[in-house]
């Protein structure tokens, strides 16, 4: 395979996974780039570390309360897992259908709706939002359990027109409230006992108890509403086959996943003034939405088979987010097969670059771009990349040594070892100045030699120093 | 409502539960093993959570009556006596308290009144080195089993740290092992294995010499899934901590299947205290359905667990008493189930 599909290879496994070592691009490249797009879409059998090392020695992780249950749980899944797709959807929607812990106060709610994103997140779009709107988390986030029949509350019908399907400006206030008295009567079991705990931050007796979904008859409004131009007895999941149907919600999807997945837009609040940085692309994802009768899967294959998302213009063009740029280092490092106790710093790690799983800083997610650039952050980050990389005795770096090896016995020229350094971390191709500063580095201190099959323990710390360096680069913090 | 045929009453029946959720101090707090001195003092190891401060990671002592003398192990390093990965704990004839901890790779020593009296063990996989030590159990000569679970292998020390014997090795086979976990012994000194991994019990000999196998992977009766703890009483009949099924499961001497458990925990006399102090809480509580029907998206019982209050979650460790009672340790419910015999 040619360099430049290999590269092309490596864009895709940044976007939709977390990158991939050179040996997996190399196992890819085999089957070509079609193939390799619907491998990731398989997303059947999907198989990581195991649910029961986690329990067995995270104990906590069945927590539901703060900082506790569900965070490593999903950082161990990103990290080890062989359908990296399906993590990747799970950050895409949790990024739109945003709940956060400081109100929900019950992590198994919010580790719930992860599970629930994944079961649903390449599917069709309706019952993904049929599930998202019987979402214990979502429920309690928007007040949707103070939402009665006498009494509306329209926290949930607003959020779901403005945030989760269609956009402001494509309905009407009189639209919101005919939404809120459909959703009526959808609340969570047992909600007095669950609400007050939530409120004490009580773990007594016996620790939290699980949340469900629970329909109450007596408090829904069955009579007639008037919504987006329609007439009838609608009840939510009415709504939602209407909401479906709107050109607005394919456009306001189609807009999210290039944001997502292709190239960086504005944040949502500037959608309304701001047109789609492109146009055209939006239209053909919208289109595809509507083919494909609100099938994300057939979505997600239209996007990452197009050209809008092969174009070499749009390379490097996505800043990692921390929870993308942890687990694409950790995935190369081939360090996590098990638990660790080290864990837990590494999900602080994350928290320190902006992103706390599960708790974002608002009801429209984040923002990404460059938002997740500033001075700590990027320090943060940085550091991160580089201490990881460079730890000499993982079995990533082992890999990477055995590669330079098998150039040869002798001297490596400075220029091999960059080469090889940033094959290594997923074909990289970084500008001409950065790699001349690599090589530069490379050049200090001697030379780096093979002898008898192996090199020495210094020529290891002098070829992780290059990766430590690659790990600081943009393009390596890019996607 | 959980189904009549979970609620079995015909060996052993439910009589109590101990014990209750807090950080620190009076209470448990991911409790993932327990034992008992001669004089009938319960020693429960909390691994807590590596977010959570050191002190919450600790013994704490009481009697089945809810009488609370206090906790111990709470340091701020492994050298003075403090855990990182705490996992199991056993009595030995002189009621000195031995813990493992997972991620120190040792064994912890105190007296029964909390004195810190030393550690032994070292991270490696030669005879008498540990990797990952978790279940402990004392045979009747007052030598130490531990399941050194990351080398997939049973190691026996004096109670001192002195190596005697290992056996086992990583593998499915008759006396192979997969992480083993929890450890019994019975009157004969003969050793029954929750070989974890391998979704079985293993018997072996004192000296190590494989015996017999009982059950297979799976959810029905005699199965196990994921298997975290084995005791035999003293007629023989064997207990299992079916941990990832979240049962436990009574076996005849030879193996055979008598019956499963799925729990049915009432209020302790410390979850009395609280709720007795937060009325509001308490009388939420009363009128909550705390048995729902819930329409699960899978199967597994960690999920019914989570929901329903009174259901074994997270069994990890079994104990019994010179009684003959059965005490189920649930690190998930940070609580104790006690079981008797019917007569």
């Amino acid at each position: 395979m040619a360099e430049k599909d290999m590269q092309l290879l490596a864009h895709l496994m940044r976007r939709a996974g977390f990158g991939a070592t050179r040996a997996e691009l190399e196992k890819y490249s085999k089957i070509g780039y079609e193939a390799t797009v619907d491998e990731l879409l398989d997303t059947t059998n999907p198989q990581w570390m195991s649910e029961y090392l986690l329990r067995r020695y995270h104990p906590d992780e069945s927590s539901m309360m703060l900082g506790l249950g569900g965070l490593d749980g999903w950082l161990y899944r990103m990290m080890t897992t062989d359908t990296p797709l399906l993590e990747k959807m799970a950050l895409f929607w949790s990024g739109i259908f945003a709940t956060g812990y400081p109100k929900v106060i019950h992590a198994k709610s919010l580790s719930d709706q992860i599970r629930m994103f994944k079961r649903y997140s390449l599917g069709d779009f309706r019952t993904l939002l049929v599930e998202m709107a019987k979402d214990p988390a979502m429920i309690i986030w928007l007040d949707n359990q103070q939402n009665h029949k006498d009494s509306i509350n329209e926290n949930f019908g607003r959020e779901l027109l403005e945030l989760f399907s269609m956009g402001v400006g494509n309905y009407t206030e009189d639209d919101v409230k005919e939404c809120a008295r459909a959703f009526t009567g959808w609340t969570i079991g047992n909600c007095e006992y669950m609400e007050l705990r939530s409120a004490r931050d009580s773990d007594w007796p016996y620790g939290r108890i699980s949340w469900h979904y629970a329909f109450d008859e007596d408090d829904h409004d069955a009579g007639e509403k008037e919504f987006l131009g329609r007439r009838g007895n609608f009840n939510g999941e009415d709504i939602i086959d209407i909401i479906c149907e709107q050109e607005a919600t394919a456009r306001f999807i189609a807009r999210h996943l290039y944001h997502f997945f292709v190239a960086d837009e504005p944040p949502v609040p500037q959608w309304p003034y701001q047109a789609p940085r492109d146009s055209e692309a939006v239209d053909q994802l919208a289109q595809a939405y509507f083919d494909s009768n609100y099938d994300i899967r057939s979505v997600m294959k239209f996007l990452f088979n197009s050209e809008f998302f092969k174009s070499e213009a749009c390379w490097y063009e996505k800043i990692k987010s921390p929870a993308e740029l942890v687990t694409g280092v950790m995935r190369l490092t081939e360090s996590v097969d098990a638990p660790q106790y080290e864990t837990k710093s590494r999900q602080l790690r994350m928290q320190y670059m902006g992103q706390t799983l599960s708790n974002p800083p608002s009801v429209e997610g984040w923002d990404g771009g460059t938002a997740w650039i500033d001075t700590g952050a990027l320090v943060e980050r940085m550091n991160f990349a580089s201490e990881e990389l460079g730890n000499v005795s993982s079995l990533g770096s082992q890999g990477l040594f055995k590669r330079v090896v098998s150039d040869g016995e002798g001297e490596l020229s400075p220029q091999r070892i960059v080469d090889i350094c940033l094959d290594h971390v997923g074909s990289i191709s970084v500008q001409d100045d950065t790699r001349e500063r690599l090589v530069d580095y490379a050049s200090r201190n001697g030379v780096v030699t093979v002898n008898d099959g192996s090199i020495d323990e210094i020529g290891k710390e002098k070829v992780a120093g290059v990766l430590k360096l690659i790990g600081a680069t943009p393009e390596f913090q890019r996607a | 409502m959980v189904s009549e045929e979970l609620v079995q009453k015909d060996f052993l029946r439910y009589t109590r539960t101990v014990g209750m959720t807090t950080m620190r101090g009076r209470g448990f707090y991911y409790p993932v093993d327990s034992t008992m001195s001669s004089d009938g003092r319960i020693y429960v190891v909390s691994r807590s959570s590596e977010n959570a401060p050191s002190d919450t990671r600790r013994v704490t002592v009481l009697n089945e009556d809810g009488e609370y003398f206090g906790v111990f192990g709470t340091g701020v390093s492994g050298e003075d006596g403090a855990f990182k990965w705490p996992c199991g704990i056993a009595a030995d004839s002189q009621n000195r308290i031995y813990v493992t901890d997972e991620h120190l790779h040792t064994v912890f020593i105190y007296k029964d009144s909390g004195e810190y009296l030393g550690r032994w063990g070292a991270r490696g996989t030669a005879e008498g080195q540990l990797n990952g030590p978790s279940g402990i159990a004392f045979d009747q000569d007052g030598n130490v089993l531990i399941s050194d679970s990351l080398n997939h292998r049973i190691q026996k020390f004096s109670n001192d740290g002195e190596f005697i014997l290992s056996f086992g090795s990583q593998g499915s086979g008759d006396g192979e092992l997969n992480l083993p976990w929890g450890l019994g012994t019975n009157s004969e000194s003969e050793v029954f294995v929750a070989d974890w991994g391998n979704d079985s019990i293993q018997r072996f000999t004192t000296d190590g010499e494989f015996v017999a196998r009982y059950g297979s992977s799976g959810r029905q009766d005699g199965e196990f899934t994921r298997p975290a703890s084995v005791v035999v009483s003293q007629d023989g009949y064997i207990y299992v901590a079916d941990w990832g099924n979240e049962r436990v499961q009574v076996l005849t001497p030879e193996g055979e299947f008598v019956q499963k458990l799925r729990g049915e925990a009432t209020d302790s006399n410390w979850a009395k205290d609280f709720l007795g102090v937060n009325v509001e809480e308490a009388s939420a509580r009363e009128r909550a359905n705390l048995e729902p029907e819930i329409q699960y998206f899978n199967d597994d019982p960690h999920e019914e667990s989570s929901h329903i209050e009174k259901l074994f979650w997270g069994p990890t460790s079994l104990m019994i008493d010179e009684k003959d009672r059965l005490f189920v340790t649930e690190a998930n419910r940070h609580r104790i189930q006690v079981y008797e015999r019917n007569k």
